[in-house]
């Protein structure tokens, strides 16, 4: 088990800088997740701390010794690709062994981590069969089980559910969690899919374009995004944005006039600096936090134009007002479930200043 | 439906109206080979039209031999056949694995020479390889002169760069981080996974070395030292092997070639159809 | 991905070392021969020797002119003739498929040497069935191999026979590519089957025709063994002679050496021209 740690870590192709000087401190027996849209180089920096892609800058250390200039196989870690990477012409007996039968590890100690590794992952009956016998969900276990095998420090995923089907993909989420508490090693994940970063991290990097945005517990990231990316990266469906103006300033709040409601007005407390009036800045609003009319502190009104009944709740499409050169600002908005439908019906619905956030025009935010 | 289905059938029959007897013209040249070579010369020299076989292709085996060595030259054929398909299949396989998988210095200009003098005519270096070969190397009439100089042919390079470069990478890796060593990871995880395209390649190229004929002709012109078309070559146009036994010979090299392509008719037309060789 | 020079360069040295020697050299080395007298010991430097003498040799022009006659002649009509078969063999309507395909593409496996050795005696004057044919039937026999215009066209059809079904192999796999949803569209527009066949197959298609087209024309461009077995060394009187077989005579019964290479270079030079033409005529459209 061990820590990893990144510093200052910078990745160049050619002339072109894709990794701008990351810092990351992974815990021992932490489970980290990489997320962000794709593009936007936490896969490479997953495969810099396997050592499968050189450090163009900067330092990487695993159980606090630098491992820029060292193998991928002497850095302890163990990876888990999308593809699963499984060798199709070998059974999954021989996949779990290949690496340690290639480096002569004794044969008897193989053939007692195969075992082991079967057993966690209940890929025991399956040990004779090639991959191409096996269901997306098996390859999966396979694939773990192939790093387990390493008995590495460190577990790297790179997107290992993208590959399967809604269902599996949450039933692997849950062996996952399982096996990070069962084997307690340092864990490290890639992933696009924000609603994998909220259920398996302790912790959750979002990156965006080389540069990452902040670092923290999820609910933190929910509850207290540092700026606009990663409020609208996290939570499902997207947070919702809407232009206003800075209209009124005073001690410990700010007014704001939001662009497309006819006016209406909002006072949102705030505890740092205060923006100069005039300034555009836009209001964050989560689909779940529009309340019933009269219940917050501004009410709204739009246009329902579609709704879609989920069941346990409701999610209504709505737009209004002009954005400029951008067509109606929409909405979504969460209600409880309904069969109302929506076509075009105006709807008002309310905002609470303690339940929004604030950026300025750079999408910074304003707290 | 009725008129739909029979315009199907008059369709069908128009194509193989038309495709029937083109593929007879095109089999005929090689039933008349066969047939040839069961003939005795009176037969091929007789003025009515034979198309069925007879019963003379040992005696026609037998002349053949005894004005040259003709069984002997196909044992060298078959071995330089055999040593050249296996040397080139390897060397072409770990060039075009290093090509499609690593990143390295100069590699652009590598990939560059071999697309940029691909197209160039065989026979610009036809003069210069044989005064090397034969002058400067003292190889003529060896073995080595009919193996080693083919081996440059880089169709197979390019084949298998493309082949290795399909496959995932996430594959290689996965064995990287295991620590297992570059050239068991060439040997026990990529060759293995491109047993089909090794196949193709090496039924191409063994075809090439078998019939291969302006080289050996060249090179190894010395009777003992002769493959088995420049052998059989050197008979046509002379009187000193009956007909019959020159087309016993064709049978001999074109017979097991065409038995071959029925049983591995997928790879063959893998092969060539990836343009693996000309 | 890393750099891995020692490792890249440990795979590929073997490779490149037999390429640099008997390929990127030679080709070197063969143009620099073309600029000596090579009949002379030891070889002397004249730029204006061989290349001097090609342009006033009758027999290169000769050679010349034989060579870009069977190009401008086979190479289409057996281009025509792959396609033909690579999309009549593609065709769902065609019964034992696998008999078909054997029959054309069988000539592939066939040796030069066994197929001319065949075509000699198919067209010979007194014994040959082709003539024992056209004399059943009625017409009169051909002296093939005493005219200069019956000796081009035993050269062409032998040349075709051996290689269309190479050529429609490569066409075939090509017109698998296609996504069948394409002709089932057009199908759906009321688009007649001949009519799919040029504005759909045929644009399509047109790489890798002109990629066949190419390789027929480089391939066709060094012709060499047909004309020194089938037609006897470019007979009658010179009327078959290639420009590979100029090159083999001067190089290698003359033992001109120089010559031969300003021949080869020739060579060399219509390849790159064609394949200049290649390049412009699969360019991405703009």
């Amino acid at each position: 088990m061990a820590a990893v740690t990144l510093k200052n870590v910078v990745k160049r192709f050619g002339g072109f800088q894709i990794i701008h000087g990351a810092d990351i401190d992974v815990n021992d027996g932490e489970f980290v997740v990489f997320v962000g849209p794709s593009g936007c180089g936490k896969s490479t920096l997953l495969r810099m701390i396997a050592g499968l892609e050189d450090i163009s800058g900067g330092e990487i250390a695993i159980g606090g010794k630098v491992v820029n200039d060292v193998e991928p196989a002497d850095r302890g870690i163990a990876m888990v690709f999308q593809s699963y990477a499984l060798y199709p012409h070998m059974s999954v007996e021989q996949n779990l062994s290949f690496g340690l039968r290639m480096n002569g590890n004794p044969k008897a100690d193989t053939e007692r981590r195969v075992k082991r590794a079967s057993e966690i992952l209940r890929i025991a009956e399956l040990m004779k069969r090639r991959p191409r016998q096996l269901s997306g969900g098996q390859r999966q276990r396979v694939a773990i089980g192939r790093a387990i095998v390493r008995e590495p420090q460190v577990f790297l995923f790179d997107e290992p559910l993208s590959n399967l089907d809604a269902e599996l993909r949450v039933q692997m989420r849950v062996e996952i969690s399982r096996l990070h508490k069962e084997l307690g090693v340092t864990m490290i994940y890639v992933t696009h899919d924000q609603t994998e970063a909220m259920t398996l991290a302790d912790r959750i990097v979002v990156l965006n374009a080389g540069n990452i945005e902040q670092i923290g517990a999820p609910l933190d990231l929910y509850d207290d995004p540092a700026n606009r990316f990663v409020a609208g990266f996290v939570g499902s469906p997207k947070m919702n944005f809407m232009a206003a103006k800075v209209v009124g300033n005073d001690d410990d709040a700010a007014v704001i006039e939001l662009a497309n409601h006819g006016g209406a007005r909002l006072r949102k407390p705030l505890s740092g600096a205060r923006p100069a009036v005039g300034a555009d800045v836009v209001l964050g609003v989560r689909p779940e936090h529009f309340f019933e009319a009269g219940e917050g502190d501004c009410d709204i009104a739009v246009k329902a134009d579609v709704a879609e009944h989920l069941g346990s709740v409701s999610y209504v499409y709505a737009s209004a007002g002009t954005n400029v050169g951008a067509g109606p600002e929409e909405l979504i908005i969460e209600r409880e479930a309904s069969r109302q439908r929506a076509n075009g019906d105006h709807m008002v619905v309310s905002i609470k200043a303690g339940r929004s956030l604030l950026f300025d025009g750079t999408g910074a935010r304003i707290r | 439906m009725s008129s739909r289905s029979s315009s199907k059938l008059g369709r069908s029959i128009a194509l193989h109206l038309f495709l029937t007897p083109l593929a007879l013209i095109w089999l005929f040249p090689l039933w008349m080979m066969v047939i040839f070579s069961t003939m005795p010369d009176r037969g091929i020299f007789s003025p009515s039209i034979e198309l069925l076989p007879h019963g003379s292709f040992l005696d026609n085996v037998n002349n053949l031999q005894r004005g040259t060595n003709f069984i002997g030259a196909i044992g060298i054929s078959v071995s330089v056949a055999v040593t050249y398909t296996f040397l080139s299949v390897l060397l072409t396989s770990m060039a075009g694995w290093a090509l499609a998988r690593y990143q390295f210095f100069g590699k652009g200009v590598v990939v560059a020479i071999i697309l940029g003098t691909i197209t160039l005519p065989y026979a610009v270096v036809l003069i210069p390889q044989f005064i090397m070969v034969a002058r400067d190397f003292k190889l003529a009439n060896t073995w080595v002169a009919l193996i080693v100089p083919p081996l440059f042919n880089s169709l197979g390079v390019l084949f298998m760069r493309q082949s290795f470069s399909m496959m995932p990478g996430d594959l290689f890796d996965a064995a990287r981080v295991e620590g297992v060593k570059e050239w068991r990871i060439f040997l026990f995880v990529a060759l293995p996974l491109a047993r089909p395209m090794l196949a193709a390649l090496a039924i191409i190229l063994f075809l090439a070395s078998w019939n291969n004929y302006l080289w050996p002709l060249l090179i190894n012109s010395k009777p003992g030292a002769m493959t088995a078309p420049v052998a059989l070559g050197t008979l046509i146009g002379l009187t000193k092997v009956s007909w019959g036994g020159i087309m016993a010979g064709a049978v001999m090299l074109t017979v097991p070639m065409l038995v071959v392509f029925v049983l591995l008719q997928r790879h063959f037309v893998a092969g060539i159809a990836a343009g693996a060789i000309k | 991905m890393r750099y891995q020079n020692a490792t890249a360069y440990r795979f590929l040295a073997p490779y490149l070392l037999i390429f640099s020697i008997f390929w990127l050299w030679p080709i070197i080395n063969s143009f620099l021969i073309s600029f000596q007298a090579t009949r002379t010991v030891p070889w002397r430097f004249a730029p204006t020797f061989n290349w001097g003498r090609l342009i006033g040799d009758p027999a290169f022009f000769n050679a010349l002119k034989n060579t870009l006659l069977i190009l401008v002649i086979q190479v289409p009509v057996m281009i025509t003739l792959a396609i033909v078969m690579a999309v009549l063999l593609n065709s769902p309507l065609l019964k034992a498929r696998g008999l078909y395909r054997f029959a054309f593409f069988a000539p592939v496996v066939v040796g030069e040497v066994a197929y001319s050795a065949v075509f000699r005696l198919l067209f010979n004057l007194d014994y040959g069935i082709i003539n024992k044919l056209l004399n059943s039937v009625g017409l009169p026999r051909i002296d093939w191999f005493s005219n200069v215009t019956p000796a081009m066209a035993v050269i062409m059809i032998a040349v075709t026979w051996r290689w269309a079904g190479y050529n429609a192999i490569i066409l075939l796999a090509g017109l698998q590519s296609i996504p069948q949803d394409v002709y089932e569209a057009a199908t759906l527009d009321r688009v007649s089957k001949l009519k799919q066949f040029f504005y759909i197959t045929l644009p399509l298609l047109k790489p890798i025709i002109v990629f066949c087209a190419v390789l027929s024309i480089i391939g066709t461009m060094q012709l060499f063994t047909e004309p020194f077995l089938i037609t006897e060394r470019g007979g009658p009187g010179g009327g078959t002679e290639t420009l590979g077989l100029l090159l083999y005579r001067q190089g290698f019964r003359s033992l001109n050496f120089g010559y031969a290479s300003a021949i080869a270079y020739t060579m060399a030079g219509l390849a790159i021209a064609i394949s200049l033409v290649q390049l412009w005529l699969t360019r991405d459209p703009k």
